[in-house]
């Protein structure tokens, strides 16, 4: 018998077998797993549904209105207020001898102390309606003398604390819509501070004295304060009116406004060449702290921890369902090259999550606002940059986090473990930063620095001054690092996973 | 006795004009302790079906996933057609495999399981259909596979095999699960898909599977292959020339041809099997010492004896026999 | 029941997984104790913190591998297949229930008094150099006052009711992957999505059902007046989500297929 056999030839044409066709091969994988889809789907609609738990959450109407800034940000502006009217130009100047303060406390009622950015110089202000445009200079708590005008603007003079032993002399100049700062520590050799100009400031403006002393920030909490100021002196120039110095609180019942301590008003004292003021308050933007009850973007979007946990667990199913049915068989046997077939899984499941995220964030925020402005709730005001920056942030967080749970998925091969691994490491720091009231500082900033929780920074959208002294927690909406630097740490961890995935996978038999 | 159509091309096949579809060169692989592999070496050729038998433990699994790239080895190589597998660019049209039947995601249908295998060879839904029609799942195509019966995994495991049409089929224990029904039709299609001149590389541990399926066999035990020979020709030597002689006097025959230098085993009260004489000669003292039978004839082992004595020493868990059960 | 018992107690001992889950649970809640207590410090304005408290905040991260224990109690035998086996032997099903409840709570609570005198341990000997001191109101850690020893017992209670909650939600949820999301949603998500309610009647109430903000109580030893509920009561509700859990769990077990 003559062998008559002839090889087989696969009369299948040879396809491609780019990229591309990877990529297609684990799209049609993803959205043939129902579980997969709904996963996702999920994590959008809880987004949503928690945005509008927040934005539901609290009735505030009927509270007195939010102080706002020239600049259209929320504001602190009460404190005691020494003043004249000026007509036109003109300038003051004083010697500050003395900054003393006390802070509430439970066992003593007043303990002796003053807050570091306890204030007290003169200003010169629209008028004293709350969130009229001023420029001031003053000595402070512990940041030496400062001119600052319209609440965000600050800028430094002489550093040290004030005493007798160490006065400091502050004038301001007013020229127009111009006032320029100046300081001495004798009242002999001046140095400009600085010129500023401030809008709409009017013709006859109010000028004076002022005293203010934010609370103290105490663990969690904040304690009222209160700050008296030796005044020495006190000179005039130019278009002053009326003949004598009227005081009084500015904004007494302001949202933005805590209070003064137990048997602690706001005074003056003019005992013939010195005037002694006890003020409390601040002049400076609104913070978290300072507006509690004011809402935020990040409130909004807290449902992205449920969308998290969502998308962590179909990110560790896309890869450990592969194992747990062996599959993982089928896939390397159909492409062998293994570091590609975790490239197209992880961009599969990297773009399908921000799709879900982006289409969460963007009908939840809107729907959350909308539903807290209906309620009567203050929202701390957003730059369309930085609510776009939180949408497309937040999308990208999720999509990260499910790219890392489907690398440690990889590399531990089991879903429990994977899943639970990458909650804790999101979700314990912020939980820990959370509720240890009296973690220091230090040790919270880091936990929110290094951890995969650092990326919850894109949602930040409360501005930090540097010049109010808050607790800068992810619990308050401050996270220490930038918000693309933040979700960079995520993304690192998230590279480096896929790397060591990527290196197992080669290595391990399947 | 079997006729296969192939049975004459084996010699030829010692000597290839071409690189083999498959060639598996001193494999070696452990597992801890356990020596998986130890020096595995045979090849499969194009239009046959070739057995690979050995008991649980003998390396078989082992050694199709080295084949398929997803298990590393300490030594050895294996290619497909002179090539290792992970090269190849659209590895399921070279070779087409079924390793474990239940690998498929219980909740994606069919039709999807196989389309997510397509897209990765860049094939089209359409050649889905085909190989769906193939095996005869087109009316479950589209549930879920999670409740197909055992049967009907393996159907869809050849689907997916046959995707690419290959010109090498690996299909680890195919068989399983299967109705007599369903073993019938894969034993039809496995030499249907020899017969079209494709390599096709069969695993079990059970030698009946394969008897009446396999053209060349492949025995693997502990590691490595300890037969690698036709079906026709690992039966002739275990036949070992033995004479299958029916008498009703079983005492007198056995003296007489023991007697002339012959091994005789008792098989059952009237029958004995005879080695180290031929049959004529054990018909002829028969007959000089007056010695009645019924049936002289050449003794002829079945394929299930003839892989229990190659694989005696390779088992890697001996039922205790009911001797060493009374000790 | 008892052969039951002894049938999951074999199983618990027989593969190397529990003991890992276990000594990754007593690891992690020493650590996070120790690290958190080591970072602590008591300025001039007061220690302002509850010392057993912070010495158990480790039990927050010890819980998790607790939970995964649970969750692969049950759920790990629907990955295998095990689960047929298991109930072919056992027809009773609740009973197969209760029995790995039983065996879960036992290998957990021994597990958790490690855990617990670990953490008290740690910070027994790191506060003191953190600045608390007797000098200053904070006496060293002592199982012999009362609110401490209360707060670690109640600890280790806690860590056998996050197990039994987590088993419970395993079996009506079966997938280990899905079961782990939705443990971790109930320990983890609820306390922070109290936050992103606005008003504090509500955001009080949330703690006081969600299973950790409640159950975590039974650590507070200071200030027991401004917890959103009193630590006996906050066990109780967590209880009563592991009760829950297990009861929907035992029902289902009962007329599903397997």
């Amino acid at each position: 018998m003559t062998p008559t056999m002839t090889r087989y030839r696969s009369a299948q044409p040879a396809g491609r077998d780019g990229f591309p066709q990877l990529l297609r091969t684990e799209w049609t994988k993803f959205r043939t797993v129902r579980g997969w889809v709904l996963g996702m789907v999920a994590a959008a609609v809880m987004m949503v549904l928690v945005a509008l738990l927040a934005g539901a959450g609290s009735d505030q109407h009927g509270l007195p209105a939010v102080p706002i800034g020239p600049g259209g940000e929320p504001v602190t502006d009460s404190f005691y207020f020494v003043h004249r009217p000026l007509g036109g130009n003109g300038s003051i100047t004083v010697s500050v001898a003395a900054l003393r303060g006390g802070i509430s406390s439970d066992r003593a009622g007043l303990r002796p102390g003053i807050v570091p950015w306890a204030k007290a110089g003169i200003i010169i202000k629209e008028s004293t309606r709350q969130g009229s445009p001023y420029a001031a200079i003053m000595v402070t708590g512990s940041h030496g003398v400062r001119m600052q005008d319209d609440y965000v603007n600050d800028r430094a003079g002489l550093p040290g604390a004030v005493s007798a032993a160490s006065p400091r002399w502050l004038r301001l100049d007013r020229s127009g819509d111009a006032v320029t700062g100046y300081e001495s520590a004798d009242g002999t050799h001046w140095t400009m501070v600085g010129t500023v100009h401030v809008d709409g400031l009017g013709s006859t403006v109010q000028g004076g004295l002022f005293v203010a002393s934010p609370p103290s920030v105490q663990g969690f909490g904040t304690v009222p304060s209160v700050a008296t100021a030796v005044f020495g002196n006190l000179r005039v120039q130019g278009g002053w009116l009326g003949g004598h110095w009227k005081g009084g609180q500015v904004g007494p019942e302001s949202r933005t406004f805590s209070g003064y301590p137990a048997n602690a008003p706001g005074s003056f004292t003019d005992s013939g060449g010195s005037v002694t003021v006890t003020g409390a308050g601040d002049i400076a933007p609104a913070v978290r702290e300072t507006l509690p009850t004011g809402g935020t973007i990040g409130d909004i979007l807290t449902g992205t921890f449920a969308a998290l946990i969502a998308v962590i667990v179909v990110g560790t199913q896309f890869v450990t369902a592969e194992y747990r049915d062996d599959m993982i068989y089928v896939t390397l046997a159909a492409s062998p090259r293994r570091s590609r077939v975790l490239a197209a899984k992880a961009i599969v499941l990297g773009a399908v999550t921000f799709v879900a995220g982006l289409a969460g964030s963007v009908v939840a925020i809107p729907l959350g606002k909308r539903l807290a402005e209906a309620n009567g709730v203050y929202l701390f005001p957003v730059t369309s940059s930085a609510l776009l920056r939180a949408e497309v942030g937040t999308a990208a967080l999720l999509a990260t986090a499910a790219i890392l749970a489907l690398a440690v998925g990889a590399m531990l091969r089991r879903s429990a473990g994977a899943v639970t691994t990458v909650v804790v490491a999101i979700a314990l720091p912020y939980i820990l930063v959370a509720q240890i009231p009296f973690l220091p500082a230090g040790a919270s900033s880091w936990l929110t620095r290094v951890t995969p929780a650092a990326a919850f920074a894109v949602q930040q959208t409360l501005v930090p001054y540097h010049q109010v002294t808050s607790i800068s927690t992810p619990y308050n909406g401050y996270y220490p690092l930038a918000p693309w630097a933040g979700f960079a740490v995520l993304a690192g961890y998230a590279a480096v996973c896929l790397a060591v995935a990527a290196v197992l996978l080669r290595r391990r038999d399947a | 006795m079997y006729i296969y159509p192939h049975e004459t091309t084996s010699t030829r096949l010692l000597t290839p004009m071409s690189a083999p579809a498959i060639a598996v060169t001193g494999l070696r692989k452990r597992y801890g302790v356990t020596q998986a592999l130890d020096g595995m070496s045979f090849s499969v050729h194009p239009g046959l079906v070739t057995g690979f038998a050995g008991p649980n433990g003998a390396g078989k699994s082992t050694t199709m996933r080295v084949i398929l790239g997803l298990n590393a080895v300490e030594e050895g190589t294996a290619l497909i057609e002179g090539k290792p597998y992970r090269s190849l660019r659209q590895p399921l049209n070279h070779v087409g495999s079924l390793l474990d039947a239940a690998a498929l995601h219980p909740s994606r249908s069919a039709r999807n399981h196989l389309l997510w295998l397509a897209h990765s060879q860049g094939l089209s839904a359409r050649r889905v259909d085909q190989v769906i029609e193939q095996v005869g799942l087109t009316s479950a195509a589209r549930r879920k596979a999670g409740g197909y019966s055992l049967g009907m995994r393996q159907r869809l495991g050849i689907a997916a095999a046959l995707l690419g049409d290959p010109p090498i089929i690996m299909l680890d224990e195919p068989f399983n699960g299967m109705d007599p029904e369903g073993i019938i039709w894969m034993r039809g299609f496995l030499r249907s898909l020899a017969a079209q001149g494709r390599a096709v590389f069969v695993s079990s541990h059970l030698m009946s599977e394969l008897q009446d399926t396999a053209h060349h066999l492949v025995v693997a035990g502990r590691g490595k292959v300890v037969a690698d020979t036709s079906v026709a020709g690992l039966i002739t030597a275990a036949s070992r020339n033995r004479v299958a002689l029916r008498t009703t006097s079983r005492a007198d025959a056995m003296r007489v041809l023991a007697r002339a230098g012959a091994t005789v085993t008792a098989a059952d009260p009237d029958a004995v099997a005879v080695s180290g004489l031929p049959p004529d000669r054990v018909v002829t003292l028969l007959r000089d010492s007056a010695v009645p039978f019924s049936e002289v004839s050449a003794y002829r082992a079945t394929l299930e004896e003839a892989y229990l004595e190659l694989t005696r020493d390779a088992v890697e868990f001996h039922a205790a026999t009911p001797a060493e059960v009374s000790r | 029941m008892k052969p039951a018992l002894h049938a999951e107690w074999t199983k618990v001992r027989t593969v190397a997984g529990p003991l890992w889950l276990l000594l990754g649970a007593i690891t992690a809640t020493v650590a996070l104790s120790a690290a958190v207590t080591s970072v602590m410090s008591c300025g001039a304005a007061g220690c302002g913190d509850d010392p057993t408290k912070l010495s158990l905040t480790g039990v927050g991260l010890g819980q998790a591998p607790v939970a995964i224990l649970a969750v692969l109690v049950i759920s790990g035998e629907y990955s295998s297949g095990a689960i047929r086996t298991t109930l072919a032997a056992m027809p009773h099903r609740v009973t197969v229930l209760a029995a790995k409840a039983v065996t879960l709570t036992g290998v957990v609570a021994a597990a958790g008094i490690v855990a617990v005198l670990g953490a008290l341990a740690a910070g027994r000997l790191i506060l003191p150099g953190r600045g608390f001191t007797a000098a200053r109101g904070y006496p060293a850690l002592s199982l012999a006052d009362g609110p401490t020893l209360r707060a670690a017992v109640g600890s280790i209670l806690y860590l056998a009711l996050i197990a039994l909650l987590s088993l419970g939600v395993a079996t009506v949820v079966r997938d280990s992957a899905a079961s782990m999301g939705v443990v971790l949603g109930l320990l983890y998500l609820l306390p922070i999505l109290s936050q992103a309610i606005g008003d504090p009647n509500w955001q009080r109430l949330l703690q006081r059902i969600g299973p950790t903000s409640a159950g975590l109580a039974i650590q507070a030893t200071t200030d027991l007046r401004s917890l959103p509920i009193s630590p006996w009561a906050g066990l109780g509700v967590t209880a009563g989500w592991a009760a829950a859990a297990l009861l929907a769990g035992g029902l289902l077990l009962r007329i599903r297929d397997v």
